[in-house]
C-alpha cells in the first residue's frame, strides 16, 4: 500500500542551519531538533533543557491537519494527503534561545463521526491547532465548535491556534481574515493564516506556541510541559518551562 | 539484485526504504506455497463449487490462503455477498442512481483522490469507488459514509475490479461482521478497543505496562485497525489473507490479527522507551516490517492464539459503554 503518512516519521537528526528542509526562520534560529536526548545544538552550546508538550492538532475533515503536520515535520507537501483515520503521533522539535521545545503532536480525523474519539485525544494537551480552510465557511464555523469544546473541556489553559489554512488560494477565500483575526482576539486565540502547500507559516504557528506557552503557566509545572532534564537547575529561566 | 518492480501486483508504490532484500528472501518460500494452494484449490474446487457450507476442510484452506486468481469468486461465495447479489439483481444500479444529498455526496468526493493516491490501478477506478460508497450510504442510512470505508471499499475494487461485487462486500463486511463500527457514535468500535485491551492484559500483560507506561492510549495504536480492518495499517497480502479468514469465520480474526501484531512485535515493543519509538514501531514495521510482510507467518501466528468466541463476547458485555481505551 502505499506509504504516505507513514513517511511521517519521527526526525532524528540534528539539524544545522543548513538543513534544507527546514530554513532558518524569521525568528533566526534553525531549529528542527532530533529526540535523541542529549544531542548538541547546532552551534554546539550544551543544551539546557528540553520541554515536552502535548499537541492536538483539530478541525473539519480535508482543511489540510496532516498537510500542516507533514510540512513541520518532513518539509513535504502532498496534493492528496491520505485521510487520517483515527489518529496519528508524531513529534518534533524547535530550539528557542537554549530550550529544546519537543512537540508531541496528535493529528486526528476531521469526520464529524470521529468527533467520539476526540476527547481521548486532546485529553492532557498543553496546546491545540485548530484548522479551518479559508475557502469553506462550514469548516470555520466547526473550528469556533472546537475552540469552545477546547476551552470548556480541555486543559485550564490550553494555548490555542487558529490556523486559516490553503492561504495559496485566497482567490477562492470565502473567510475573511479580518473576521477570523477578530475572533482569535475576542477569545484569546493565536492566529495565522497557513499554507501546508508553500509552507507558508507553518512553522510560525509552531513557535509562535511554544513561545507562548510558558506565559501561561501555573504553578505547577508539570502542568504545562514536562520537563525532562534540567542540567542547570539554578539557572533562571528565559522563555520555556520553568 | 531487486527482481521485484517499484509497483506491486495491486498497482501501490513500494515506500522509498522498501526492503527489497527481505521481501526477496520471504518470496522465495512463500512463491512456492502459493503454487502449491493454488494446485490445491483446483483440486477442490473441481469437486465443491458452492462453498456456502463452511466445513472444516474449507476452513483449513481458506486460512492457508485463497490464491489472487479465485479470490474473488470464493469471497462472493463463502460471503454470502454472491447470494445478495443474486436475489437483488437490481439494487446497486438502483441505489447508484439515487439522488445524493450534497453534504454526502461531497465527503464521498473529497476522500476519492485522497484513497491510494499513489496507486496506478486507481487513477482509473475513482469513479467506481464513488458508486461503491454512494450506493452504501444510500442502502445504510445509519452509517451513512465514514471516512475509512474508502479504504475498504477501494481493497475490494482492487481484488474483484467490479463495482457491484465489492458493493456487496463491502456490505457484508460493515453489516455483519463489524456492525456499528462506522456509525455516528461508533460505539461499537469504542468497545471493541476496551476488549481488545482487556486481552491484550490478559494475554500479554507486560506489553500493556509498557503501552500505559509510555502513554500511548489504545484508541490512538488500534482504531485505524479496527475501522478498515487493517487496510491501509498491514502490508496488502496480509490484509487480504486475514479478510479471507474473516469472510469464513467472522470478527473473532480481527481479534486475532491485533493480538498477533501485538504478541510477534512483543519485543520491539519493549524496546521503545518513549512514546514516539512507540508510534513510529506502529507506524512503519506493520507496514513494512518483516513480520507483518510475511504474511503466511503472521497468520499462522494468528491462529495458534487461543481465543473463544465466549470470551469474547463475554468482554463486550463487559466493556459496552467504555470510551476510553
Amino acid at each position: 500500500m502505499t506509504r504516505n503518512y507513514g513517511a511521517l516519521e519521527t526526525k532524528r537528526f540534528l539539524v544545522t542551519p543548513e538543513t534544507k528542509d527546514f530554513p532558518r526562520n524569521n525568528y533566526g534560529m534553525a531549529t528542527a531538533r532530533g529526540n535523541n536526548g542529549s544531542g548538541q545544538r547546532p552551534n554546539n552550546t550544551t543544551q539546557n533543557r528540553i520541554c515536552q508538550f502535548k499537541l492536538v492538532l483539530l478541525g473539519e475533515s480535508a482543511v489540510g491537519k496532516s498537510s500542516l503536520v507533514l510540512r513541520f515535520v518532513k518539509g513535504q507537501f502532498h496534493e492528496y494527503q491520505e485521510s487520517t483515520i483515527g489518529a496519528a503521533f508524531l513529534t518534533q522539535t524547535l530550539c528557542i534561545d537554549d530550550t529544546t521545545v519537543k512537540f508531541e503532536i496528535w493529528d486526528t480525523a476531521g469526520q464529524e463521526r470521529y468527533h467520539s474519539l476526540a476527547p481521548m485525544y486532546y485529553r492532557g494537551a498543553q496546546a491545540a491547532i485548530v484548522v479551518y480552510d479559508i475557502q469553506n465557511q462550514d469548516s470555520f464555523e466547526r473550528a469556533k465548535n472546537w475552540v469552545k469544546e477546547l476551552q470548556r473541556q480541555a486543559t485550564p489553559n490550553i494555548v490555542i491556534a487558529l490556523a486559516g489554512n490553503k492561504a495559496d488560494l485566497s482567490q477562492s477565500r470565502v473567510v475573511e481574515h479580518d473576521e477570523a483575526k477578530q475572533y482569535a482576539e475576542e477569545n484569546g486565540l493565536l492566529f495565522l493564516e497557513t499554507s501546508a502547500k508553500t509552507a507558508m507559516n507553518v512553522n510560525d504557528i509552531f513557535l509562535a506556541i511554544a513561545k507562548k506557552l510558558p506565559k501561561v503557566e501555573g504553578n505547577n509545572g508539570n502542568v504545562h510541559g514536562r520537563r525532562l532534564n534540567e542540567n542547570e537547575p539554578n539557572r533562571q529561566m528565559n522563555n520555556c518551562c520553568k | 539484485m531487486a527482481t521485484f518492480s517499484e509497483i506491486d501486483e495491486y498497482g501501490f508504490k513500494r515506500s522509498e526504504n522498501f526492503d527489497y532484500q527481505m521481501y526477496e528472501r520471504f518470496m522465495s518460500d512463500y512463491l512456492k506455497v502459493l503454487a502449491k494452494r493454488q494446485q490445491k484449490w483446483e483440486e477442490f474446487l473441481s469437486k465443491n463449487s458452492d462453498l456456502t457450507h463452511i466445513d472444516s476442510t474449507l476452513k483449513r484452506y481458506i486460512r492457508k490462503g485463497i490464491p489472487s486468481s479465485k479470490r474473488c469468486d470464493v469471497w462472493m461465495k463463502i460471503s454470502g455477498a454472491g447470494k445478495f447479489q443474486k436475489e437483488f439483481p437490481n439494487r446497486f444500479r438502483e441505489l447508484v442512481e439515487e439522488e445524493p444529498e450534497k453534504s454526502l455526496k461531497d465527503s464521498i468526493i473529497i476522500d476519492l483522490p485522497r484513497t491510494f493516491p499513489d496507486n496506478s490501478m486507481f487513477n482509473t477506478q475513482k469513479e467506481q469507488l464513488y458508486n461503491i460508497l454512494i450506493a452504501f450510504a444510500h442502502s445504510n442510512k445509519a452509517i451513512g459514509y465514514c471516512q475509512g470505508l474508502n479504504y475498504i471499499a477501494g481493497l475490494l475494487l482492487l481484488v474483484t475490479k467490479d463495482e457491484e461485487k465489492s458493493f456487496w462486500l463491502l456490505k457484508v463486511i460493515v453489516e455483519k461482521h463489524v456492525p456499528n463500527y462506522h456509525t455516528s457514535k461508533m460505539e461499537n468500535l469504542l468497545r471493541d478497543l476496551a476488549v481488545f485491551k482487556e486481552l491484550v492484559i490478559r494475554r500479554v500483560p507486560e506489553v500493556n505496562r509498557h503501552i500505559e507506561n509510555c502513554g500511548l492510549p489504545y484508541a490512538v495504536i488500534a482504531s485505524k485497525w479496527f475501522i478498515c480492518l487493517f487496510a491501509e495499517v498491514l502490508p496488502v497480502e496480509t490484509v487480504l489473507r486475514i479478510w479471507d479468514c474473516v469472510f469464513s469465520e467472522g470478527y473473532k480474526v480481527l481479534f486475532r490479527a491485533a493480538l498477533a501484531v501485538f504478541i510477534t512485535h512483543k519485543n520491539k515493543i519493549l524496546e521503545c522507551d518513549d512514546i514516539a519509538a512507540l508510534s513510529t514501531i506502529f507506524r512503519e514495521q506493520l507496514m513494512s516490517g518483516e513480520i507483518t510482510t510475511n504474511c503466511h507467518k503472521f497468520i499462522e501466528s494468528m491462529f495458534k492464539i487461543r481465543l473463544t468466541r465466549s470470551e469474547v463476547e463475554s468482554l463486550r458485555k463487559k466493556c459496552v459503554g467504555r470510551n476510553d481505551t
